[in-house]
């Protein structure tokens, strides 16, 4: 447990004494956020918004991968990496930590991004701010335990920056699913669809499971 | 070094070739289908590969597993092995399939849950290969290759639950039932299930040994010059 606290803790500190991850992650989902409406400007009526959601976590998720990259990639210098596998305890806690410290990052990103598509779609998420948090978090849940799975072996190989989407991707699809019919049915309807929840907390799940098992083989001895 | 007896080998080629031959005899006597006329003869191909692809992905992951377990280099080339049989196998049933639904469906594709999982799962195992590809290390390699194999098999399920609740739309059969296929191709179908898999076992018998004699050779090339050589399974 102290592993990580401490972790997450030098993670957090780190991040708020730089601020180049979050601030790096917020720029891009925004520029994110004005190509898509370029790209795909929104209609008038019901079905124009269709596409919303989806547009929506495209742009969480691009940022995320952004910040993910990163979250391993700063462990290199001074081979921090190396001193952190041979930390005593669990490394199963310094998963934990590192996934928190990226969900917290991503949870922040998605606030900020979620104003500025707000504005940008012409879309008023105050009705159902609390709900919409909800789905947000446990969409970020999702990227943040896969993604910080990922970021570990992605930050060992050649080509870091393009092995990390390449491999979170495919994976995340039952996410982003269950993301983007959870903000479908809150936008249009007002309620989150039953079975939305229930993929993204089932996908939660396993993929916590996975990645904190997974961990323990991906970091060197 | 373990490299697989020849009479492993021998085994499934000699299978392999034999059953090919009957297969090839039985898609040609088949009869032709009344309705899709003689585009359904991929019936003979696409489904088998559709297995061989499946069974490669299973065995990667489950050839990982035990290779976190047992820690054994040898899982690890059986694990490898299998998933570049199983990617072979998934590409040839990727090509195959949208021949026959151009013809019987008139698209080549169709977001349908089977055909989005299978594409997904490709798409899983060629990232897979990119991993190995561009990790240094043939142990650190095993290990990532493992993890990101289990992965990927463990969340077959939870996508097909995903793209059920998404899509719903359901244009690809079901399982073949007793008594769907038609008089005369029950045989030819079996037969051609037979050939992938005895193909499949084949193939991996083959890139096994490759994957020994590459580290072989690695081991070698240390021995001589006293540096890590670049040859990695």
């Amino acid at each position: 447990m102290n592993l990580l606290r401490a972790v997450l803790w030098k993670d957090l500190v780190t991040e708020w004494r730089q601020r180049d991850r979050v601030v790096a992650m917020a720029v891009f989902a925004l520029l994110v956020v004005v190509i898509l409406y370029m790209a795909a400007p929104p209609g008038i009526g019901a079905e124009s918004q269709q596409h919303v959601p989806g547009l929506l976590w495209v742009a969480f998720t691009f940022a995320s991968i952004l910040g993910l990259n990163r979250s391993f990639a700063l462990e290199l210098e001074n081979d921090a990496l190396a001193a952190l596998s041979m930390a005593s305890g669990d490394r199963g806690f310094i998963f934990l930590g590192k996934a928190i410290a990226n969900f917290v990052l991503l949870f922040g990103v998605q606030a900020f991004t979620t104003g500025a598509f707000g504005m940008a779609f012409g879309i008023d998420f105050w009705p159902i701010l609390h709900q919409f948090a909800a789905v947000a978090a446990l969409g970020a849940l999702g990227l943040s335990a896969v993604g910080t799975l990922f970021s570990a072996m992605a930050v060992r190989t050649s080509y870091r920056e393009v092995m990390l989407p390449l491999l979170m991707l495919p994976l995340m699809v039952p996410v982003l699913l269950g993301a983007v019919r959870a903000t479908e049915g809150l936008l249009l309807d007002g309620v989150i669809p039953g079975s939305a929840l229930q993929l993204l907390v089932v996908t939660n799940a396993v993929f916590g499971i996975i990645s904190y098992l997974g961990f323990e083989a991906v970091l060197d001895e | 070094m373990n490299v697989p007896s020849a009479p492993g080998r021998r085994l499934t080629a000699g299978l392999f070739y034999t059953v090919l031959a009957a297969w090839a005899f039985a898609v040609w006597s088949a009869p032709i289908d009344s309705v899709q006329g003689v585009i359904q003869k991929i019936l003979y191909v696409h489904p088998p590969l559709a297995f061989g692809a499946y069974l490669g992905f299973f065995c990667t992951a489950l050839f990982g597993g035990l290779y976190l377990w047992k820690g054994d280099d040898r899982w690890d080339r059986w694990s490898l092995s299998s998933a570049e049989v199983g990617v072979l196998l998934c590409t040839l049933m990727l090509l195959t399939g949208p021949i026959w639904a151009k013809g019987t469906w008139g698209k080549w594709w169709s977001w349908d849950t089977r055909l989005t999982i299978t594409l997904l799962q490709y798409l899983v195992y060629l990232a897979y290969l990119l991993l190995r590809g561009f990790t240094e290390g043939s142990e650190r390699t095993a290990r990532f290759g493992a993890v990101y194999a289990i992965a990927g098999v463990v969340l077959i399920p939870l996508n097909y639950f995903a793209i059920e609740m998404a899509a719903g739309r359901a244009i690809h059969p079901e399982n073949l039932g007793d008594g769907s296929l038609g008089a005369g191709m029950g045989m030819p179908f079996l037969l051609g299930i037979v050939v992938v898999l005895s193909a499949f076992a084949y193939l991996v018998v083959r890139r096994y040994e490759v994957a020994c004699l590459r580290d072989e050779a690695a081991r070698r090339e240390v021995e001589a010059t006293g540096s890590e050589g670049a040859w990695a399974t």
